[in-house]
């Protein structure tokens, strides 16, 4: 026995020497400790010789298995240690997977969802081509009611509908309103509608098509705190804690009262200076869901009260980028929108 | 609508020692915003904002009157003087006095009429005074008489308008609604082609003044004038707006009549311009009073709960502090301790209807920076997330594949509307165009990222692009379907790379898609390379190679990949359900198979025969390589596929995948007649 453990131990030694790769290594292994192996072979006759010589080749058996095993441990160092060292340059260039970009509005999206869904605010979705009734009407806003030439309005060519009246594209979020009052039937409400709009005007700050986004926010005992604490949120965290929120006085149909909401602003923080109206600059409207709005969505106006926002996207990106010329944003230049 | 406010004239009816910048401050947080201060000389001029409901404010005496009640809130010390002359008595100073002989056609047209003569007047300069007033907010001054009439309008937001009463013919005045084509020549010098029921004054004959909008040339005042019509009146604010908008052409008086006129404070205005005329002109009475009044006004009384305020503002405030601000405002206010009954002052009368208008009166002058800022409690909607929280992710999951996102027009050119080959019954069409570069809603947006790609190509190659936006088709007698969709185009990639993207994006949306040859209507992809995307039965989406003549149309560079993707039906689909597999307990056996089949042997119906035939040892079959050559014959096309073979008791013997190899062989040569590349 002594004599076989002592061959075989050679042989094996020869045997993983002589392996010039890592798989050859891996198959004389497998040859020598597999569950066929010519090393476990040899344990398996262990049983068979008498009990005395038993610990002498046991130890024997032993002390082979490791020397084989230091030489395979040896070899398996030698031929991984094969790959050559380069210098390497860590300043070169990585080689990069390619990203593409998400438009600015769909950032802003993507931001202002984030900061109201905390608040329980879920996005809808609304028809972009609406009936007058949800654009108008159903808001407080009758038909030749002088009101309705603050939304230069484009109409769809198609008859009118009882009731409804003729389609328009929708020139706010408003239309949501009514939409979600009826889906819901009962508050509590807190809706939150991100649309394309469409007015008929074009300029520097102006586009036919652009971006509002809508908060509605229904239940008992809504009060003007509440619109307040929840916009005083939003604007610290849409534009930072330094910039400061507030309200003034104005005139929406669908809400009283009505509100101008303004931000601090970035360029000269509050102080005045020539892109800002004595230091403040307007976000957007704000208000009281107005008794009539809530009747026409079949809620209880002497129960409910709620509050509505409703904000250009491209006015607070303009406010937060300083990109001073909206229609950019529309152009689609790819060097435009490579840089976000 | 703005109005500018020098600070001096303000100061002449509010008596508050503080700087004008508080009183900006503080009216922009209280009431009409003060967008701007803007020094001139010694004075300040305020850009006022006043919304269109508050016609009160239109002037410098109500934002006196806005102001005094906001400072005196702030507990700053003000006080509120009327300008002289309002309740000057208007008894002629002559004994036989002049006529107007007067006529109304239609009330409706004119609630109030007031006139009143004004002789032995001396046309000149009016005091320098006046005249640094008009234009510092933008006016020219042109006499004495003229700019009395500017002057009470900037100065009581009361419109006004002065005849030379000898220029009247006959003395005689009918108002009336205009025929259609009447032309005048107004003060401007410009003919007026006048709609049908414009509201117009004829002498005899002639029409002599366009009401509400500008007088006519033929009357108007001139350096001779002797006697003065001094003429103030209420008009339909409806039919001034229509008018307007007919004509293009829209005046500060008009302006102001559109948003209504407080039919209380016409006489006190007119007698405000007598006495004014008195003080310029030495101007003497030389007529009775002519005051037609078709509407009286009723006196409006307004109850709010003090519980209803209170859960408005979130906050208690003293019943003496709200009866204090509405006081200030004009109201005049009865308290029990539960309501607040409050008579709305005229000049308010058609802004202050309900009791949220009272509580919105009350609060802002109490001041929303002075109410508390509270996040909403209560419960939250029930409900779950919208579909749209899915764009988002499915838009930064295309981010990260490398697409960028381009947001185009919905609005469309006839002529790109066109290229998408839409029946003219699903057209959406604009009634009124801003110009014809916007002119339809697009069926597809296909069309917007082709133009994408040709107005980007020669900034950079293989542009790869999407967007996510609804398309529009008509629905005859309901709204249009209004889909949301995925629109990807790439340029100069092939079939197979917009199929693997496409692939791609189901994983991301959860759902299996089906890729069939196209059945229906085609106008945007080569026939021949154009699949429809089926997720189960439903028919959601197309993708494939534009047709050249989109390619022609935008001259684009090679070939662009394109698919459209219907997300409104497929967030309706249910997801697939991930689910737990063990992983394989014992190695699989892999091997690779080559064959040549006829090119238009379809991959699935192959890998439908490997599957058959090598159930259930063969696993996963995977294809690994596909390639035309001459050498292998025409129309003809090799084949690798990847099999796995496995069982979960052990590794399949060799025997074991020899048969199965054999069979699936065998399947190949019976229904392609395939050959098998050994």
């Amino acid at each position: 026995m002594d004599k076989e453990i002592k061959k075989l131990a050679t042989h094996a030694r020869t045997g993983i020497n002589s392996a010039s790769v890592l798989a050859d290594l891996e198959k004389i292994y497998l040859e020598i400790f597999g569950k066929s192996g010519t090393f476990t072979n040899l344990t398996k006759q262990l049983s068979s010789i008498p009990k005395s010589k038993k610990p002498k080749i046991g130890q024997l058996l032993n002390e082979a298995k490791k020397e084989i095993e230091k030489t395979f441990e040896q070899r398996h160092n030698f031929l991984k240690k094969k790959r050559p060292k380069e210098f390497i340059d860590i300043t070169a260039p990585g080689k990069k997977l390619k990203l593409g970009h998400l438009h600015l509005i769909s950032q802003a999206i993507d931001e202002i969802v984030a900061i109201f869904s905390k608040l329980g605010f879920s996005l809808e979705s609304y028809p972009e081509v609406d009936w007058d009734w949800y654009a108008f009407e159903s808001l407080n806003m009758p038909k030749n009611h002088p009101a309705r030439d603050d939304w230069e309005t484009f109409f769809i060519k198609s008859a009118p509908k009882p009731h409804f009246g003729s389609q328009v594209l929708t020139p706010h979020t408003s239309n949501g309103q009514v939409r979600e009052m009826e889906k819901l039937k009962k508050p509590p409400i807190r809706m939150l509608n991100i649309a394309r709009c469409y007015r008929r005007q074009i300029d520097v700050s102006h586009t036919p098509m652009f971006h509002q986004f809508e908060g509605l926010f229904i239940d008992e005992y809504i009060t003007i705190a509440n619109l307040k604490g929840t916009l005083n949120y939003f604007t610290a965290k849409f534009f930072g804690p330094k910039r400061q929120m507030r309200l003034r006085p104005h005139y929406f149909r669908f809400t009283e009262p009505s509100f101008e909401v303004d931000v601090t602003c970035g360029v000269c923080q509050g102080s005045g200076c020539r892109f800002c109206k004595s230091g403040w600059v307007e976000l957007g409207g704000a208000g009281m869901v107005h008794p009539k709005v809530l009747e026409a969505g079949n809620i209880n106006p002497h129960k409910y009260t709620g509050f509505a926002f409703g904000w250009g996207i491209e006015r607070t990106i303009a406010i937060k980028t300083g990109i001073g010329d909206i229609r950019l944003l529309y152009q689609n230049d790819i060097r435009f929108l490579e840089q976000f | 609508m703005n109005i500018r406010v020098p600070v001096s004239w303000l100061r002449d009816y509010l008596k508050a020692n503080i700087a004008a910048k508080t009183i900006a401050n503080l009216l922009s947080l209280s009431g009409p915003s003060i967008e701007r201060v803007e020094k001139r000389g010694d004075d300040y001029i305020f850009d006022v904002e006043v919304t269109s409901n508050r016609s009160d404010a239109f002037s410098v005496f109500g934002i006196a009157r806005e102001a005094n009640a906001i400072l005196t809130n702030e507990n700053i010390k003000s006080e509120l003087i009327s300008p002289k002359g309002l309740n000057l008595p208007l008894e002629p100073d002559r004994t036989n006095p002049l006529t107007l002989d007067v006529k109304i056609t239609d009330h409706r047209l004119c609630p109030r009429f007031t006139a009143i003569i004004v002789d032995n007047v001396k046309i000149k300069p009016s005091p320098a005074i006046i005249c640094k007033r008009l234009e510092s907010v933008g006016i020219r001054a042109i006499n004495n008489i003229v700019d009395i009439s500017n002057y009470i309008m900037l100065e009581l937001g009361q419109p006004m308008h002065t005849f030379d009463f000898d220029k009247i013919k006959n003395h005689k005045m009918t108002l009336r609604p205009s025929r259609e084509g009447e032309k005048i020549k107004t003060l401007d010098g410009k003919v007026q082609k006048l709609p049908k029921g414009a509201i117009v004054i004829e002498d005899e004959g002639r029409l002599i003044d366009l009401c509400g909008i500008m007088g006519g040339e033929n009357s108007q005042i001139t350096r001779r004038t002797k006697k003065v019509v001094l003429f103030v009146q209420a008009y339909d604010p409806q039919t001034i707006r229509k008018t307007c908008q007919a004509l293009a052409f829209r005046t500060e008086a008009a302006t102001r009549f559109e948003k209504g006129i407080d039919l209380e404070g016409i006489v006190p205005a007119l007698s405000r311009a007598v006495y004014l005329t008195k003080q310029v002109s030495n101007a003497k009475i030389a007529s009775e009073l002519i005051d037609i009044t078709a509407v009286k006004s009723v006196e409006k009384t307004i109850s709010l709960s003090l519980n209803k305020l209170k859960n408005y503002l979130g906050v208690e405030i003293s019943v003496e502090k709200t009866t204090k601000i509405l006081g200030l405002l004009g109201f005049a206010v009865k308290t029990t301790p539960q309501v607040i009954s409050a008579v709305v002052p005229s000049w308010r009368i058609l802004d202050v209807k309900d009791d949220v208008d009272l509580i919105e009166e009350i609060a802002r002058v109490y001041g929303y920076h002075h109410l508390p800022s509270n996040l909403p409690e209560g419960q939250i909607p029930q409900g779950g997330e919208s579909d749209l929280a899915g764009v988002i992710e499915l838009k930064k999951a295309l981010k990260y594949l490398s697409l960028t996102e381009v947001i185009s027009y919905s609005i469309i050119a006839k002529e790109l509307f066109e290229l998408s080959k839409t029946k003219e019954k699903e057209a959406v069409e604009l009634a009124n165009p801003l110009t014809s570069e916007w002119q339809f809603m697009r069926p597809t947006v296909l069309v917007s990222l082709a133009q994408v790609i040709a107005e980007n190509q020669n900034i950079e190659k293989d542009i790869k692009v999407f967007e996510v936006a609804k398309t529009y088709i008509k629905n005859e007698g309901d709204l249009p379907k209004q889909d949301l969709m995925l629109a990807i185009a790439w340029q100069n990639a092939d079939f197979y790379q917009i199929k693997g993207l496409v692939e791609n994006v189901f994983e991301i949306l959860l759902r299996i898609p089906k890729f069939q040859k196209f059945t229906g209507e085609n106008h945007l992809f080569e026939k021949e390379e154009v699949a429809q995307i089926k997720v189960g039965e439903s028919l959601v989406g197309t993708c494939g190679i534009l047709n050249d003549q989109i390619i022609d149309y935008f001259n684009l560079e090679g070939q662009v990949a394109a698919c459209e993707i219907n997300l409104s039906i497929i967030y309706q689909l249910p997801t697939f359900q991930l689910s737990y597999k063990p992983v394989p307990k014992y190695s699989a056996v892999i091997e690779d198979i080559s064959a040549i089949f006829n090119q238009k042997t379809l991959l699935a119906e192959i890998i439908a025969q490997v599957k058959k035939a090598g159930s259930p040892l063969v696993k996963k079959v995977d294809v690994i390589d596909i390639f035309k050559d001459e050498k292998i014959g025409k129309d003809k096309k090799s084949v690798t596929l990847r099999l796995t073979y496995q069982r979960s008791d052990r590794t399949p013997t060799q025997e074991e995948v020899i048969i199965v190899r054999e069979k699936i062989i065998d399947a190949f040569s019976k229904s392609f007649q395939a050959i098998i590349r050994r």
